[in-house]
């Protein structure tokens, strides 16, 4: 999975706020809205204990409680709702029903409101076990850490709440440490030697494990949300056929468990299986379960009537048909394929080569016109903040066009690095740890072309500084279970810097080694032990050692960095062009080279010595800014046209190409390559180049077609160039070099 | 002469209805280009509006021909009473025959009533300039009002022969605009230039503007805070602002002008021929207008020779 500017790990959803399912219970009444887990109090056993119950509440509240398992349509759920709001009203210092209310709310997917009322509980009375079992529940569903301070703050209270033992045993089982996970399992059942959850915890760890499970598999029996637990635990750990294959288990032992129906149809669509995804999903609709994720993927699915699908077969035959599947928005399908699909090729083959594995099944690839179809085809959720993910042989990912302009999405890294998680999850069966996957990834978005993949940003200088990084044996905890805002962004460069170092000093080949050894189910610390010769404390040492040797000067330099650069961007802003621009900018290069966003100061230098007339001056300083790996479109131009200028087409033309990586829907950029490969003679790469042009439907209708009709002539292809003159005449019949090219083409311009 | 494509479609149409009459077009005088980078508030917008206007009068100055006449007021100019003069002197020179075109770069406001340009100094409201306008008699009129809030100001503008374009729908878009970089950029980008017959027309710089204006927005994925409008498609299609090449030479020689004649035939079956298209098949539409374009260039070649 590709990170993003925030969030990421696969079924990281954070609470739900502002998402609301439709149909749904009412809100309730205007709370004091919490930060998750930032205002939930320690229990008090000196607080006195809350007031029992007034009989007609009571007698009211088990009423509304039948009616709520009873209900089944969303309406029956808002009926509901409404009770629960009335009594409220009648009894707004009862805990009891706020718990309750707060129940149905979760249950119904209001995650936000819901918390809120467990708040509220517990400042009614804050020994309530029930309102901390239901934050445990909630923040448990969002990854949030402080599930574990609810669940143990229940525990307080009433050490026989077993099930807050096995929400500690899910968070340590989604850690990866398995024998906390197992430690709490066994205390849930110590308790209640059925407790469900807890059994689907061993039966999770030994899956998980590649041991037999069938021992604890059976103690399951007929409780669907036991398979149900399992299957959720092996999709987190991307074992998506399996998660699968116990989502159908769940649904077999009760049919009626919607949520199960849902998940199986999330599950199968991430696999790409399309048509039973819809019907387990329409199912799970239709019988009330509304939640965000199955009204947003029904939704999507609508759209895909709109994609085009283009395939290649492989070129043995006996490898899978076809080889490659792309998906791409029909409005930009015609612009976009020709470089996708070139580069889908280009990676398959070079990872089929480099990892010596070749696939056995198809690969696809989904682009996302919409930033929010992207999020709810991962998530089932818009805005997610991710930029692709992997399930298994389907890459799904962002689009050009879903990301703004100003951000210079490198679209080409982002396939490549997803087609790299194809590749490892399929070598170890889906056993690849989930920080070992995201390093190789992160690695070779810049191993084949160093300007690609994101650079040292100052998040990962801050964190470098401050020491967080992790150590090599705990790096899975960072994607996971982060314990601050970045460190899963920190994550992916630090496991991605991990993968340069063990390159660097053990060669290519240690890398593909190490991913074979983790097929074999090996814990980190036993691979970095048997692969490399070295315990994980030196790793460490020697790894941050390296580190320091190459960040050091930019982390110890930052903040007087900052400083320098913010004045040096004040300076110019103002009108100003001080004589020690190009002097204090390139001091600043050296301090933190690998700085190439807003207001950098190669671009800065670049500018003020075109301005000034130095031409090779800011070419030089363009070029360098190029070879890090700037992306602003502009620059980049300027830098083209000034190559071109000086002679070195070639150069001007690959300065461009790179910024098709970035920007390969800007009509400006087709055209100056069209044009540049006009000149050097490469003709049919201007014919690709104009005819993107023309797919992309600028206003300059006549201009488009001319330009295409040119590279075709030049191609030898005087039939085409024929149509294309035509098309451009009959957009502007005046147009006179169209008219000339017309008459050439059809030998009819009085020359042969 | 130059021809307009949808003079023709217009004319295409009309000859079909039976109504059949030259497209000969009439004589025009001079054109009068006054243009006003107004108060910008900011250092910022201050050189922003005063570099568009400089770009503007730099280029309609460099427009071939002596049938024009240019004048631009900005910074510490772009007062109410300079403005007021400068509209005075059109008026007072502008005869029907000629052409006016008024653009006014800058900050507008609108309180619910009343749009008002903002200048340094009193500001001037739309129905104020209004009056001023109605004065200069030029019966081929052009107002392109690029302020904030300018969409309040096209009731007051109204009048009959005069084109409106303004860079907002209505007077509660109140963000500084971005349409009037695109404009400019429009009177020296080729591709502004559609139907390639190296003249930009109003509507072709409007639609320039407005497409650059709506990416500007989806590329930055921000709602647009605004949308332009232009009042008379047909009118603004025939609006010369500026050409990229030489005014078509006239032609004297009695064969040439047979073929000029010959010329203009094929281009309004060319107009009839589109206007038939979504009736026709496919194939007999291609066919049919390859053969008129091959016929079209032949023609040009000959004239040109």
């Amino acid at each position: 999975m590709k990170r993003a500017a925030v969030l990421a790990g696969l079924g990281l959803l954070g609470i739900c706020a502002g998402i609301v399912a439709q149909n749904q219970p009412p809100a309730a009444p205007p709370a004091q809205k919490a930060a998750a887990g930032s205002s939930m109090p320690e229990p008090n056993p000196s607080a006195p204990k809350a007031s029992p119950m007034k009989p007609q509440t009571a007698s009211a509240l088990k009423q509304l409680q039948d009616l709520w398992h009873a209900s089944r349509t969303p309406e029956d759920f808002r009926s509901v709702g409404h009770g629960f709001e009335a009594l409220l009203k009648a009894d707004p210092t009862d805990a009891e029903i706020r718990v309750r209310y707060a129940d149905l709310l979760a249950e119904r997917f209001n995650a936000a409101d819901a918390e809120s009322l467990y708040l509220e509980a517990l400042k009614l009375d804050p020994n309530n076990a029930d309102a901390y079992m239901g934050l445990a529940e909630l923040y448990a569903d969002g990854f949030d850490e402080h599930s574990a301070q609810a669940a143990k703050a229940a525990l307080e209270i009433d050490p026989k709440r077993f099930h807050a033992d096995e929400i500690l045993g899910r968070m340590a089982l989604e850690d990866s440490n398995y024998a906390k996970a197992a430690e709490m399992a066994d205390a849930a059942l110590k308790i209640n030697p059925d407790a469900v959850e807890a059994i689907a915890i061993h039966a999770t760890i030994e899956l998980l494990n590649d041991k037999p499970a069938d021992a604890w598999v059976s103690k399951i029996g007929n409780r669907g949300e036991g398979y149900a637990d399992v299957a959720k635990e092996l999709v987190i750990n991307r074992r998506y056929e399996d998660g699968v294959a116990f989502y159908r288990k769940a649904i077999a032992a009760n049919p009626q468990l919607w949520s199960a129906h849902s998940q199986l149809g999330v599950n199968l669509m991430r696999l790409g299986r399309n048509e039973e995804a819809q019907s387990e999903l329409d199912l799970a609709y239709s019988n009330g379960y509304t939640d965000a994720a199955t009204s947003n993927t029904l939704q999507l699915m609508e759209t895909y009537k709109n994609y085009q699908t283009f395939t290649w077969p492989s070129a043995s035959p006996d490898g899978p048909q076809p080889a490659g599947i792309l998906k791409l928005d029909q409005k930009e399908a015609g612009a976009l394929r020709p470089y996708f699909e070139a580069e889908m090729k280009k990676a398959m083959a070079t990872y089929e080569k480099k990892y010596g594995y070749k696939m056995t099944k198809p690969v696809q690839v989904e682009v996302y016109r919409r930033e929010n179809d992207f999020g709810v085809r991962v998530m089932g959720l818009p805005g997610v903040g991710l930029l692709g993910v992997t399930f298994n042989t389907v890459v799904a990912m962002d689009g050009p066009s879903s990301r703004s302009k100003q951000e210079g999405y490198h679209w080409a890294s982002v396939l490549w690095h997803e087609l790299s998680h194809v590749y490892t999850i399929a070598m170890t069966n889906e056993r690849i740890p989930r920080w070992f996957t995201e390093g190789v990834a992160v690695h070779e978005e810049s191993a084949t072309i160093p300007d690609w993949g994101d650079r040292l940003n100052p998040t990962i200088l801050a964190a470098i500084r401050e020491k967080k990084l992790l150590p090599i044996a705990d790096m899975d905890r960072g994607f996971v279970h982060p314990t601050y805002p970045d460190q899963v962004i920190v994550s992916y460069f630090q496991a991605g810097m991990i993968c340069d170092y063990i390159v660097k000093r053990w060669g290519d080949a240690k890398l593909v080694d190490i991913i074979h050894a983790f097929a074999k189910t090996q814990s980190t610390v036993d691979v970095i032990r048997e692969q490399l010769k070295i315990e994980p404390a030196a790793f460490d040492k020697d790894f941050l050692a390296d580190l320091e040797a190459r960040t050091g000067k930019a982390v110890a330099g930052f903040t007087e960095w900052t400083k320098e650069l913010r004045e040096l961007n004040t300076d110019v802003k103002d009108g100003k062009a001080p004589s020690d621009l190009v002097e204090r900018a390139r001091k600043l290069e050296t301090i933190y080279p690998e700085y190439v966003e807003a207001g950098n100061p190669y671009v800065l230098a670049g500018d003020a010595l075109l301005k000034a007339g130095d031409k090779a001056g800011a070419m030089a300083e363009y070029a360098k800014y190029s070879k890090i790996g700037g992306r602003n479109l502009e620059t980049m131009e300027k830098y083209a046209d000034l190559l071109a200028s000086s002679g070195d087409k070639k150069a001007a033309i690959a300065a461009l190409w790179r910024m098709i990586y970035c920007f390969p829907l800007d009509s400006g950029l087709h055209e100056k390559l069209g044009n540049l490969d006009l000149e050097t003679a490469a003709n049919a790469d201007a014919v690709r180049e104009f005819q993107v042009l023309v797919d992309l439907n600028p206003d300059d209708k006549a201009g488009s077609h001319y330009n295409l009709a040119r590279a075709f002539k030049a191609n030898g292809q005087t039939d085409k160039a024929r149509e294309e003159a035509i098309t451009a005449l009959e957009a502007a019949p005046e147009y006179r070099p169209a008219q000339k090219l017309l008459l050439e083409v059809s030998g009819e311009d009085g020359k042969n | 002469m130059r021809r307009s494509s949808l003079l023709n479609t217009a004319a295409a149409t009309l000859c079909l209805s039976g109504l059949c009459f030259s497209t000969a077009r009439p004589a025009f005088g001079a054109t009068y280009f006054l243009t006003v980078a107004g108060l910008g508030g900011e250092p910022d917008y201050e050189q922003r509006f005063e570099m568009l206007a400089t770009d503007t009068d730099k280029m309609l100055r460099e427009q071939p021909g002596s049938d024009k006449v240019v004048e631009t007021l900005k910074g510490a100019d772009a007062t109410r009473a300079k403005l007021e003069a400068a509209l005075g002197k059109i008026a007072a020179q502008a005869k029907p025959a000629d052409a006016f075109v008024f653009m006014m770069i800058g900050h507008g406001t609108f309180d619910g009533s009343e749009y008002k340009f903002n200048l340094p100094g009193p500001d001037i409201s739309a129905p104020e300039l209004a009056v001023l306008l109605n004065r200069i008699s030029a019966s081929r009129q052009l107002i392109v009002d690029m302020t904030s809030a300018s969409g309040g100001a096209t009731d007051a503008f109204k009048k009959e022969g005069r084109v409106i374009i303004t860079a907002t729908k209505s007077g509660t878009e109140k963000n500084a605009t971005v349409f009037s970089r695109f404009w400019v950029q429009a009177l020296r980008d080729p591709a502004a230039d559609t139907d390639k017959n190296n003249a930009v027309t109003a509507l072709e710089a409007y639609k320039f503007a407005q497409a650059k204006t709506a990416a500007f927005f989806t590329d930055a994925k921000h709602l647009a805070t605004e949308h332009s409008v232009v009042s008379d498609e047909s009118h603004a299609g025939t609006f010369t602002l500026v050409r990229s090449g030489p005014a078509a030479a006239e032609v004297t020689d009695p064969a040439k002008q047979q073929l000029v004649a010959a010329k203009e035939q094929i281009e309004n079956k060319i107009d009839a021929l589109k206007f038939q298209k979504e009736l026709m098949d496919p194939s007999d539409y291609r066919r049919q207008m390859t053969a008129l374009l091959l016929q079209l260039a032949k023609t040009q070649e000959a004239i040109e020779k």
